[in-house]
């Protein structure tokens, strides 16, 4: 027990290593909140492109536009996606890391996002979505005031599920040298040599917010699902 | 009878191919102020994309559809305009499962009559009243009953003030003991002048409510008339063998 003490001592407390988790703990949520706004308003967007091209045919070209980009961005590692921004597309420019992850891990969201909100909207009933035409209300209006908040609620495990991906996911921004929790834990066991108790902490702290972000989904699917029984 | 009435709707010449089919052969018809048209005929007769080409739903592969003098075909109308004068009522009502029957009601004058909150939902009440389903304003639909929701959704085409209601099967998706509750309903629009095309297969709503009762058969209108004459002396022969069918 007191070797236990000892090396949480070394590896936590002396020369305060602890801030090496605390600012990647930092680094990771600014990461994935970031990324899961681009992710989301990203990804809806191209949903409703696809959406609106499968309900009505039109927007054919933008169409396309948005099945290529989901097609190379799914069928791409994500740590792939993120060396190449990082040193490809932003080689001679002097941009933060943050940014370059928050960029890479939200245009990677969007894909799986757009995909995640148009099986949504195709799952809501046709006749849900002529009721609104035949009331007046146009295409956008139809979507917003009706088609929307009932895909959403469809959808909604499915994004926490994604979420939860995509906060995982944000371990590897290390490649490109960012110093978010996993980077943080690492650098500690360069340091003191115990690989168990840095990993250890990291991983339990990934596993917390996990479970804290699964109540969160779990709570707001009840009380959406309360308002219809 | 009321067909002297002005002309509401009138369809020249409307056609609709799916592909191959075609569902609609040149149908050419006026329906007037304050008519209640029924529409009758085998499935697949094209009686329902008549009817829902009406308001657009289905556009038109040819011909063109004049709604109070505007043609509603023509590329450049605001269909969505001209859409808030006609109401529609579905076979599955389509009411919207993640709002409240008051909300159900509201949406479409709140948004885009831009009636205040309070004034659409004083109207919707009243309108509730009249169908004596003023308890149910804060209930969720999936909470009705399917001839309560077959009435909501009539409430909700009602709030919008249109000119003409178009049903579309309104009673098939109903259990037998519903029926008549919906039915009643309509009975009453009709009589307080409500102009209506109602395809439906109730017979005896077709001959008790309407105006005229039209047979529709691949894709045309074979035989109309009043219920009267239309039951008692039928002369199309598929409308014979339908009559013989469904009577």
């Amino acid at each position: 027990m007191s070797d236990f003490k000892a090396r949480f001592i070394m590896n936590f407390i002396k020369d305060d290593r602890w801030h090496y988790i605390a600012d990647g703990l930092k680094v990771t949520l600014i990461v994935t909140f970031c990324a899961v706004l681009i992710g989301v308003v990203l990804g809806f967007l191209l949903a409703i492109v696809r959406s609106t091209y499968d309900k009505t045919g039109k927007l054919k070209i933008l169409n396309l536009i948005c099945q290529i980009y989901i097609t190379v961005i799914r069928g791409t590692p994500a740590v792939v996606q993120l060396l190449i921004i990082y040193f490809v597309i932003f080689a001679s420019v002097d941009v933060s890391k943050t940014i370059v992850a928050i960029l890479s891990f939200g245009m990677n969201s969007s894909a799986y996002v757009a995909e995640i909100f148009r099986s949504g909207i195709m799952a809501v009933d046709n006749g849900q979505f002529e009721a609104g035409r035949s009331l007046g209300f146009n295409y956008c209006q139809t979507m917003i005031y009706i088609i929307m908040p009932q895909a959403f609620k469809n959808v909604l495990p499915a994004l926490g599920n994604e979420f939860i991906v995509l906060l995982k996911e944000t371990s590897v921004a290390g490649y490109i040298a960012l110093q978010d929790l996993t980077k943080g834990g690492d650098i500690i066991r360069s340091r003191t040599y115990d690989a168990f108790m840095p990993l250890m902490a990291v991983a339990i702290i990934y596993l917390v917010m996990v479970m804290i972000f699964s109540k969160l989904v779990s709570m707001l699917e009840r009380r959406l699902r309360n308002s219809d029984h | 009878m009321t067909t002297n009435g002005d002309v509401l709707i009138r369809v020249e010449n409307l056609q609709k191919a799916f592909g191959d089919f075609h569902a609609l052969n040149g149908i050419t018809e006026e329906i007037h102020k304050g008519e209640v048209v029924v529409i009758i005929g085998p499935s697949g007769s094209g009686k329902s994309t008549f009817l829902r080409s009406l308001n657009l739903l289905e556009v038109p592969t040819g011909g063109h559809i004049y709604f109070e003098g505007v043609d509603i075909t023509d590329a450049k109308v605001d269909i969505d305009k001209h859409r808030q004068k006609m109401g529609m009522v579905f076979q599955h009502f389509n009411l919207f499962p993640h709002k409240t029957i008051l909300e159900n009601i509201t949406l479409a004058p709140i948004k885009l009559l831009k009636k205040d909150k309070a004034e659409a939902e004083k109207e919707a009440r009243e309108l509730l009243k009249r169908v004596g389903l003023e308890e149910k304003a804060d209930s969720y639909p999936s909470q009705l009953s399917g001839g309560q929701k077959q009435r909501i959704a009539i409430v909700r085409s009602l709030a919008m003030n249109p000119d003409v209601m178009l049903f579309d099967e309104p009673t098939s998706a109903l259990d037998p003991e519903m029926v008549g509750e919906v039915l009643e309903l309509m009975k009453q629009l009709a009589q307080e002048g409500m102009t209506m095309v109602v395809v439906t297969h109730e017979m005896g709503f077709a001959r008790e409510v309407a105006d005229r009762v039209m047979f529709v058969d691949e894709g045309r209108v074979k035989e109309q008339g009043t219920p009267e004459e239309f039951f008692a002396n039928p002369k199309d022969e598929r409308l014979k063998e339908f009559l013989s069918k469904v009577l």
